[in-house]
Parts: structure tokens; sequence; C-alpha cells
């Protein structure tokens, strides 16, 4: 039977401060990941190359996984950041980054489309991605919806949730070297940091405040994106 | 008072850690293919995958479990007779088998593997239960999900091997191994592909606000803008008889019975299971940590407290199920 020392271990983020932190580093890496397009096509494939190649180190057995899959796109999509991802999975991994246009990431994906698509807020995405969230929970309340083939998703996100600990911050952090060596202490800091700014914030005129508002949703990349909005359906998405 | 034993659900490796992280005393599993009825892509485990848990778990004194519980196809014993022979040469502690041939197999190959009856067999009355008892030399059985607390205590009293429940999760309301819609609308069913509406047969569309599912081409349920959904199999699917579309068979919603542990415990109930191989390991983490709060409450002697998974459940309902009415 069970030994009654056995360690419990499994806790996620659970004190406020934590919380408080990991929204931050979520609006952090939302923000980063809006500016990849901006260094144009090249550029931007280069790095998330490289990113995949960090990933597949940390993670062996999920991307063999990943490799072994048949050939196919997947559109990771939050509905309130500039940028979707594009992750082709099969024995031709790779993943992209498409700016969302006025029209969504239609353009940007263009005609090849893609064969499933996930979308949902970016914070549930990432805490999905990272296994922190349980995919069909978010389901269930309609935080996250998904159309195409299903198969695929299920697949990936199966293969994803089989792992351990997947840091996708950290992970993606190592590639600019001293971030990565800033992340553990903004990990400990920025709870309590952000409670002080929160409380300071609190005594500003409310004109100053909302511009600092607006300013963050512009930097976040969530300006002009409806609330819960969802947009359409992609053209050229397989089914 | 002895503490009910708590067997929790894994489909991955990490999930397996999580389920023994969190307070399991056994964890139930499957291989990677048709031999068990959670045969769901980018799920289950390898061979090397079960050695590694066994270690894992026997480490920290937790058992483990393999499903093997889908029933062989004729022609084509082989892959079910391997699973058998792996689980016993990988020293899990028990397998969960629903074929009287595949029990027969086992217990004459194997007579030192404990053999536990799943659900999948659908054993519900004392006859049943004494035959695979006598026949195959059944250690235990997971009771089908269509019994009320006092016909469980009413049968316990008369079998003299262990029953399981289960207490947390998706329900199953049709007799379980027995259940053939995932086939009409498919061809392919939980009992002989391990599939309950196969993921590759499933779709997914936005009708404005409202989000469709079909199966095999039909639709099965609407959900209105904001209404939680729900899995898509057709035992839950909203069909339009009568006056408008209502749920015909049972509507999307999960077991909790909690608030039944003390009623279990009278019942003489053995052991209690959480469904959900199909789920991440976030979910794992959270119900199995949250049952084990309350058994080592339940046992300590204080009230079972009240502890909030409403995050967790499909439909966003919680029931008692056939546990507390008189339903079939």
């Amino acid at each position: 039977m069970r030994d009654p020392d056995a360690a419990q271990t499994v806790s996620v983020c659970n004190s406020p401060a934590g919380e408080r932190a990991r929204r931050f580093e979520t609006g952090l890496s939302r923000a980063g990941l809006g500016l990849v397009p901006r260094l144009g096509r090249r550029a931007s494939d280069a790095l998330l190359a490289r990113l995949l190649r960090l990933l597949a180190d940390c993670h062996p057995r999920a991307f063999e996984a990943l490799r072994e899959m048949p050939d196919a796109r997947v559109l990771i999509e939050p509905v309130d950041a500039p940028v979707a991802l594009l992750m082709r999975v099969g024995p031709e991994m790779s993943l992209h980054a498409l700016p969302r246009g006025a029209d969504g990431v239609g353009e940007a994906l263009g005609k090849a489309g893609a064969d499933a698509v996930v979308r949902g807020p970016y914070d549930k995405l990432l805490d999905l991605l990272e296994g922190r969230i349980d995919g069909d929970a978010l389901f269930f309340r309609r935080e996250l919806s998904i159309s195409g083939d299903t198969a695929l998703i299920l697949a990936l996100r199966n293969t994803l949730d089989g792992e351990d600990e997947m840091d996708l911050v950290a992970d993606a952090a190592s590639i600019a070297g001293p971030l990565a060596r800033a992340l553990p202490v903004l990990r400990r800091n920025a709870g309590p940091v952000l409670d002080r700014i929160d409380a300071a914030r609190r005594l500003l005129p409310p004109p100053l405040r909302r511009g600092i508002e607006r300013l963050e949703a512009r930097l976040g990349g969530t300006a002009g994106t409806p609330p819960g909005g969802l947009p359409g359906k992609l053209p050229g998405m397989g089914a | 008072m002895d503490n009910f034993e708590l067997i929790c659900p894994a489909g991955t490796p990490a999930a397996l850690r999580a389920a023994v992280d969190a307070g399991a005393d056994a964890v139930y599993l499957g291989f990677r293919d048709e031999t068990n009825a959670r045969n769901f892509p980018g799920l289950n485990f390898t061979r090397q995958d079960v050695a590694d848990a066994v270690d894992y778990a026997h480490a920290r004194r937790v058992e483990v479990y393999v499903a093997i519980n889908t029933y062989p196809q004729a022609g084509n014993l082989g892959p079910w007779r391997k699973a058998v022979d792996d689980a016993a040469r990988l020293k899990v502690d028990a397998v969960i088998l629903a074929d009287p041939g595949l029990l027969d197999y086992a217990a004459k190959r194997h007579p030192d593997l404990r053999l536990h009856l799943s659900v999948q067999a659908s054993a519900a009355n004392v006859e049943a239960i004494r035959l695979y008892r006598e026949a195959f030399g059944v250690r235990r059985v997971v009771l089908p999900r269509v019994l009320t607390v006092p016909e469980i205590a009413r049968l316990n009293a008369e079998i003299d091997i262990e029953t399981e429940v289960f207490v947390f999760g998706g329900l199953c309301p049709m007799a379980e191994g027995r259940c053939s819609l995932s086939s009409y609308a498919t061809g392919l069913s939980p009992n002989k592909q391990g599939v309950c509406s196969p993921a590759n047969h499933v779709r997914y569309e936005q009708r404005g606000g409202a989000l469709a599912s079909t199966l095999g081409g039909f639709t099965i349920n609407v959900f209105g803008e904001g209404e939680q959904a729900g899995y898509p199999t057709l035992c839950k699917g909203r069909f339009v008889a009568g006056e408008g579309p209502a749920y015909l068979f049972e509507e999307p919603t999960s077991l909790n019975a909690m608030d039944l542990l003390p009623e279990l415990k009278a019942a003489g109930v053995r052991a209690l299971k959480i469904e959900g191989r199909q789920r991440g390991k976030a979910y794992i983490a959270a119900v199995v940590r949250a049952y084990r709060e309350a058994l080592e409450t339940f046992a300590a002697g204080r009230p079972v407290p009240h502890i909030d998974l409403q995050a967790m459940v499909e439909g966003g309902t919680q029931t008692t199920g056939a546990y507390t009415r008189a339903w079939r």
C-alpha cells in the first residue's frame, strides 16, 4: 500500500504572489511573441527553429513522438495575442509565427491552411501546452475551441501532457542568455513587486491610470480584440 | 478502521507520477493499443513505460494495475494474450480483464497474477460475480455504474471478493461492455477497439456563438453560447424527439460520490476508482489530491469535507448517479 510519508509534490503556483508572477510572466511572453514576426520571416523562422531544437533536447520523448506523427499542420491561435503559431508535426517538424491582420491570421496562413485549429486565451493555451491545466476542463467551459482534425489535436495534447515539466517560458528565455539568468530572480520577486506597483497605481488619478492600462493592452497585443470574441473560421482550413 | 483504497487513472507516464505523488494507492493504465478501453491518439504506455511506471510506483509503495479490458477479436487473440504475458513479466500488481476467454488464459498461464474484473464485464449480480470468482479466481470486481448503494451493500453481503466502485469522473449510463452506440455511428466501439467516439470521427463546428459536435457525420449536440460542453458521445447527445431537442439517455455530467463515503464504507466497498485516463495530468493531480484529503479526513472520523472540483467536471454539473436513485 501507499507510503504515507510520500511527498505531496503536485502544486502549481497556488500562492497569490505566485499567481501574480505567473500572470506577469505570461503577459511578458505574449508581448515577446508579438515581436517575433517583426524580425522578418527568415529571422523569425530561424529563431523558432532554434526554440524547437531546444525543446526537443529538453523533451526528447515528446518530440520523438511528434516526429513520428503523420505530416500535419496545427494552428495554435491565441485570440488575445497579435500572433498565432503554426506547428507542423511529422518528420519535417517546424514552427512559424503568423501575424494577425485585419482578417485574423488567414492571409499569413495562406492557401495551405491548417489541418486543425486550437483557439483560446493566450494564458490558457500556455497553461495547456505546459500541462498546468486540463484541456478537457477548458473545453467543457468553452474557454478553448477546436476545429478540424480532432484526432490530431488530441494526439498533440496527449503527447505534450505526457511530459513531466514543460516550462516554455524558461525554455524560450534560454535562447536569450541574459534573460534566462534573470528569469529565476524575476519569478521569485515578481509577485511582491507587482503587488507594490498595483498599490501605487491605485493612488494615481483615473485618467493616468486608464492611459497606463491602454499602453499595457497595446504592449500585450490585446488592443482592439473583442472580449472573449473568437475570430471566424479560417480560410483554407482542412477538415 | 481500514481506509478505502484509492485507485487512480493515468494515460501517460507524467500522469502516473502525478497520481502517485498526489496520493494514489494504486494507478491503473493501459498499453498503447486496442487491448484497453482508452485507446486514444497519443495516450497510453509502451512496455518500457510500464516498466518505469512500476519502478516509480513500487518505490513509493503504490501499486500498478494494467487494464486489458477490451474483448479480443475472433481469430486475433495475439495482442490480448501478449498484453497479459507482458503485464505479468513487468510485475504489475493486477490486471483488469473483462473477457472470460482472456481471464481463463491469464488464470492458467499466470496463476500468481492477481485478476480484477473490469467494469466492462458488467457483472452486477451475485451469480455472475461468483462465476468469475470460482472459474478464474478473480479477486476484485469493479462494479458497473448502475447500482444503488443499498444494492451494493446487499451484493457485498453475499460475495466473498472485494468490490471497487467509481466515485468520480465521466459516466457511462449504458451497461458497460455491451454498448454499441459508438459502433453504430463510426464502426468502432469501446468494447473491441477501445474507443468510444473515436477522435478521427469527431468534428466541432462553430455555428455563430453555438458549438456543434458531430460524430461520424451526425450532429449529436449543439451547445448554445455560454452553455458548458460535454464529450461527443451518443449517450450524451441531444436529439429532437417529440416537442424538441432533449437528452434522451443522459445529460453531460460527471459522477462525484465524495459525499457518499460513509454509505459506501457501510456497504462494504473496498476500493474507490477515479475515472479519466484520457484526462490531463492537471486533472489527475487535482482530483486525486482532493480524494486523498477526503479519505484521510473520513478515516480520522471527521465529517467528509466539501472539496470543490467543479472546474473539472463535464457539462458543468455533478451527480451521484445511480448510487442515490433507482435508475438503470
